[in-house]
């Protein structure tokens, strides 16, 4: 199926490549459409595309419409006071884009977190991988016109939504996840409930997989669409579920076990086809593996014991740097700290996953069809806020 | 922003509101009425119930119950009535209008969903009133370089389209407006305004997406115009008329669709692309080019093109069980009269709609009714089920699957008609 | 901290030149016994008492075939499990990038960031380069560092090395400053259309009201 279509795509993408080369310098016969940011297909960010007739022959993503300065912040702060503001990113994924930051700062300041609190840690990130890809999934859904879609995922987000804000006191934004652990132990009744959850989500994928995964239509506009080689992904430092369609099969929780991941038994869910189909499942698969994952905590995690460790005021470490990484819902999302010794980051860089998978998004525009435009870019996994920080 | 003014005071908005009943009251009395009935000594009144109607008898007969049936019946043979009332607009806009809240309802249910809630103390049944005054309450901007006259009549012009199409469809027997010989071809020549209005429109507005929605649009309806003449054309040929009243009373025993399973899909399917819903909306898919060629459109333009979409689903629905559905019949289930038999009182008179209720009549708006709702309900079910197709997909069913599809019921049809079922002296033909 | 820091702090303390791991024993340690490729199976986290002074074997490898390669135009900043960090000078940047790429097997950048060091007048940009195409070395990141005088900032961009670094190198040229020569576009990125300040990212920018 996909070879057919492999062909086909690497022939439109010559075909984009010549065209723009040819009408660069008589631009009547293409049109520029300006995408974004008021565009409902677009979120917080623009990318100017040219058209020649219904093919896209060049794309410039241009984002920065949300870019507040997270980085430069960090530097004003505190270790610990950094963690509300950002987590503000991606307010979905909040435990992720936290979690890798508090794995850096623990390195950094030499803190050992205990080992309920690890769990309760993993626990949170596999929760907010949920809500985010639900989130992400239904507006997936309304990209390709199928407003059940939108529907059904925000409404089941819900239980997620509602098992976080038992736990953590906040329905988006935890700042949960700190350096030494989590910030409270879970709740009574928190595992059941969380089963009871887990149990009813299970049976509504198989409907979101039924009612969308296996629509011909979704099948006939996805399949063979936007295809992205192994080759090109790896060369692009794609990740994520983009990644993981194009066939690598890299997640940051298998290569980097980071916590207590390493004793929790899962598969890395990867598609080799690397249409728009398989980045657009991979994260459906994603979050089945997920549901199995949070069994898996919730049954290891030790009964009773310390959910965070003791932190002196102000923690400072020595002066050094560091690189971590965890995996979010939009692929590996790696903090690069130094430190110079101060309770305050000297300079911190947030490397996260949207910011690379968007440079995908040219190389695969060009040369395809507007109508794929959504799904292309959607499937893309890709958060404007985050990239943006 | 709206706000209050900073010297609001409660008296003086009511002060403002008398001011204005009286000054309509003091317009009304001095100008208005006076020059109706200058007006009205040159226009020749027709004569209701034996009387010349004068507005004074029409006054006084509304007075008197017994006296408004007389004027009643003879407005409704009127055909004014028709064409402004039943089975004209009126008839069209309200099914339209039950058709959104049916819409949002039926939606919201298969989505898991509440639906609208709180205009209107039951089930939000006024969220359309609300959205309707919103809609005539906003600014009409027209984008700087369109083509004004074009701009402000294409939706006009669009209504006025759909409405067409609603003038030929028979709701009941002698129930038409235009009760043309060449019925179905009629409707097929006003469906083809649409892609012209769409196109002048997108053009007219002179913006991008809205230029790429109208060319789409433009190719759409083109594409699928074919399978739908072709799909109704079987039907056509076993009825052996044009007219749509013949045709829906050619299947008075068994309806076409049991003949012609195919061609009523295939008509199914072209109406659902020309009526530009979901999965054939691309004409306004939002994620792709915000909203096709409607971008540029704000306030009532809007609401007059929703209105007119609607109008369309109706009239394409109506069709829809004129052709394939039997139109009107079904069994007799209303009485012969209303009420208990006997002399009655004026009032009670008024109330059973003496005169004018006919039970044959009665029954079939009721079963042509009930009909047309089940086609809309089938043609709102995708939107909660489907994605959006893509032009290239949508083009290549238009032209190779569909054809093909009504070509095959078209042989069957004729295979019907030859073989002495339907035809002159067939054993199916009704009459 | 800085480079000439850390040298001297090594120096002082007499320790191994990767001074950093022996500071922060317990968290390494642990990395060491977590972050082990995942063919093996790795031992639990409770296992972390081992100490090591020693570098980690598989990455020590790594960095010595770099060496042995380069010899002194390398300068080994740390080697921790599953991390390295190398420093170089701007003029070897790109052959060393190419090395990487062609013998190593370090296939993509996951960032590139840079650090202001208005002490030394120097800016550091260090690129994380990571592997998706070695199976064994999924998880070890490889930190190339090299460091631009802050007056000009200059550097040969590794876009025709790693295709991954466009936009991350067109950051770096925006929020710092470091023009990337080579980079077909260094220009601006994120910020807003009429930026018209000295880069964010300087030390010596300053946010309002802080």
């Amino acid at each position: 199926m996909a070879g057919v279509h492999e062909s086909k795509v690497d022939e439109a993408i010559e075909m984009g490549m010549q065209v723009v080369k040819e009408y660069t310098a008589d631009d009547d016969r293409l049109m520029t459409l300006s995408v974004g940011p008021q565009h409902p297909g677009s979120g917080h960010f623009r990318f100017t595309i040219k058209l020649d007739g219904d093919y896209i022959v060049y794309c410039d993503p241009d984002p920065g419409y949300v870019h507040r300065g997270e980085e430069k912040m960090c530097e004003y702060r505190n270790f610990i006071q950094n963690i509300p503001h950002l987590e503000r990113p991606v307010i979905h994924d909040s435990a992720n884009i936290t979690y890798s930051y508090s794995l850096a700062v623990e390195q950094l300041v030499g803190i050992e977190v205990p080992r309920r609190g690890q769990f309760i840690r993993a626990l949170t990130s596999e929760l907010d991988r949920q809500v985010y890809t639900l989130y992400w999934l239904a507006i997936y859904g309304i990209f390709l016109g199928h407003s059940t879609m939108f529907m059904w995922p925000t409404a089941d987000r819900e239980l997620f939504i509602d098992l976080l804000d038992s736990l953590t006191g906040a329905r988006v934004t935890h700042a949960f996840n700190i350096p030494g652990g989590v910030r409270n132990d879970v709740p009574e009744g928190f595992k059941e409930k969380t089963l009871r959850h887990i149990a009813y989500y299970e049976k509504r994928l198989k409907e979101y997989e039924d009612i969308f995964y296996n629509n011909p239509l979704l099948r006939q506009r996805t399949e063979g669409v936007g295809l992205l080689t192994k080759e090109d992904a790896i060369k692009l430092g794609v990740t994520g579920s983009v990644l993981r369609a194009s066939g690598v099969p890299f997640d940051v929780r298998k290569s980097e076990p980071y916590d207590i991941y390493n004793e929790i038994d899962f598969k890395v869910q990867y598609m080799r086809t690397g249409d728009s189909f398989a980045r657009a499942y991979v994260p459906f698969l994603d979050m089945k593996e997920s549901c199995n994952i949070m069994r898996q905590l919730l049954d290891k995690m030790p009964e009773s014991g310390e959910v965070r460790a003791k932190l002196q005021p102000n923690p400072k470490g020595p002066a050094g740097e560091t690189y971590r990484r965890v995996e979010s819902g939009r692929g590996a999302l790696g903090y690069y700290i130094v430190s110079d010794g101060t309770p305050r980051p000297y300079r911190v860089k947030i490397s996260v996953g949207s910011f690379r998978n968007i440079l995908a998004l040219p190389h695969l525009l060009v040369g395809s069809k507007l109508a794929d435009m959504p799904s292309i870019y959607w499937a893309l996994n890709y958060w404007p806020v985050e990239a943006d920080r | 922003m709206a706000s209050y003014p900073q010297e609001f005071r409660f008296g003086n908005f009511i002060a403002s509101i008398i001011w204005l009943v009286f000054w309509v009251l003091l317009i009304v009395t001095l100008v208005a009425l006076p020059l109706i009935f200058i007006i009205l000594f040159y226009v020749p009144l027709p004569l209701a119930n034996g009387e010349v109607l004068t507005p004074y008898l029409f006054l006084s007969m509304v007075v008197d119950p017994t006296r408004t049936l007389p004027i009643l019946q003879f407005f409704m043979q009127t055909d004014l009535f028709k064409i402004a009332v039943f089975p004209g607009f009126t008839y069209a806009a309200l099914i339209a209008a039950v058709t959104i809240f049916v819409e949002r309802k039926f939606l919201a249910k298969m989505q898991l969903r509440i639906g609208p809630l709180y205009a209107g103390k039951i089930e939000g049944i006024f969220q359309l009133l609300a959205d309707g005054l919103k809609l005539v309450s906003k600014e009409i901007i027209v984008p700087s370089g369109a083509d004004k006259p074009i701009f402000w009549a294409a939706p006009i012009a669009f209504v006025a389209t759909a409405a067409a199409v609603t003038a030929l469809i028979p709701v009941a027997p002698g129930w038409v407006v235009a009760d043309l010989d060449v019925g179905i071809v009629a409707v097929f020549a006003i469906l083809g305004f649409f892609p012209l209005i769409a196109l002048l429109f997108s053009w007219a507005s002179n913006s991008k997406y809205p230029f790429i929605g109208g060319l789409r649009a433009l190719h759409q309806l083109i594409a699928f115009e074919i399978p739908f003449i072709l799909s109704a054309l079987s039907a056509v040929l076993l009825a052996g008329t044009l007219n749509l009243s013949g045709i829906a009373e050619a299947q008075q025993p068994y309806w076409f669709v049991l003949f012609l399973p195919i061609s009523a899909f295939v008509f199914y399917i072209s109406s659902l692309a020309e009526v530009e819903r979901v999965p054939f909306d691309l004409p306004e898919a939002e994620s792709e080019i915000v909203a096709g060629w409607l971008t540029e459109t704000s306030g009532m333009i809007y609401g007059l093109i929703q209105l007119g979409t609607y109008i369309k689903l109706y009239a394409l629905s109506a069709i829809f069980v004129v052709l394939f559905l039997g139109g009107w019949s079904g069994p007799q289930i209303f009485p012969q009269e209303l009420g208990p038999p006997g002399e009655k009182t004026p009032l009670e008179q008024m109330l059973t709609l003496e005169g004018i209720y006919n039970p044959g009549t009665a029954n079939a708006i009721f079963w042509f009714t009930l009909k047309t709702f089940g086609v809309i309900m089938l043609m709102l079910l995708p939107r909660g089920i489907s994605p959006r197709i893509r032009i290239d997909i949508l083009l290549h069913t238009g032209w190779y699957k569909l054809i093909v599809l009504s070509f095959i019921n078209i042989f069957i049809a004729l295979a019907l008609v030859y073989g002495g079922v339907f035809g002159p002296e067939g054993i199916l033909t009704s009459g | 901290m800085s480079q000439d820091q850390d040298n001297a702090a090594e120096k002082t303390n007499k320790k191994p030149e990767n001074s950093d791991i022996v500071n922060r024993t317990e968290p390494s340690a642990k990395l060491a016994s977590v972050q082990k490729p995942v063919t093996k199976p790795a031992p639990s986290t409770n296992t972390l008492t081992k100490k090591e002074a020693e570098p980690p074997a598989f990455e020590k490898a790594i960095v010595d075939k770099l060496v042995n390669e380069f010899g002194n135009k390398i300068n080994v900043i740390y080697i921790r499990p599953l991390r390295m960090k190398i420093m170089v000078e701007p003029r070897d940047v790109l052959a060393i990038a190419i090395f990487l790429r062609d013998n190593m097997g370090f296939d993509h950048a996951e960032s590139v960031a840079g650090t202001d060091y208005p002490k030394d007048n120097q800016i550091e940009v260090i690129y994380h380069l990571g592997s998706y195409g070695t199976e064994t070395m999924e998880g070890h990141i490889m930190a190339l560092a090299t460091r631009t005088s802050r007056n000009d900032a200059r550097l040969p961009s590794l876009i025709d090395v790693f295709r991954s670094v466009e936009y991350h190198e067109r950051e770096t040229f925006e929020m710092l400053g470091v023009y990337f020569e080579g980079h077909p576009r260094n220009e601006r990125f994120l910020l807003p259309e009429d930026w018209a300040d000295i880069p964010p990212l300087r030390r010596e920018f300053r946010i309002k009201g802080r």
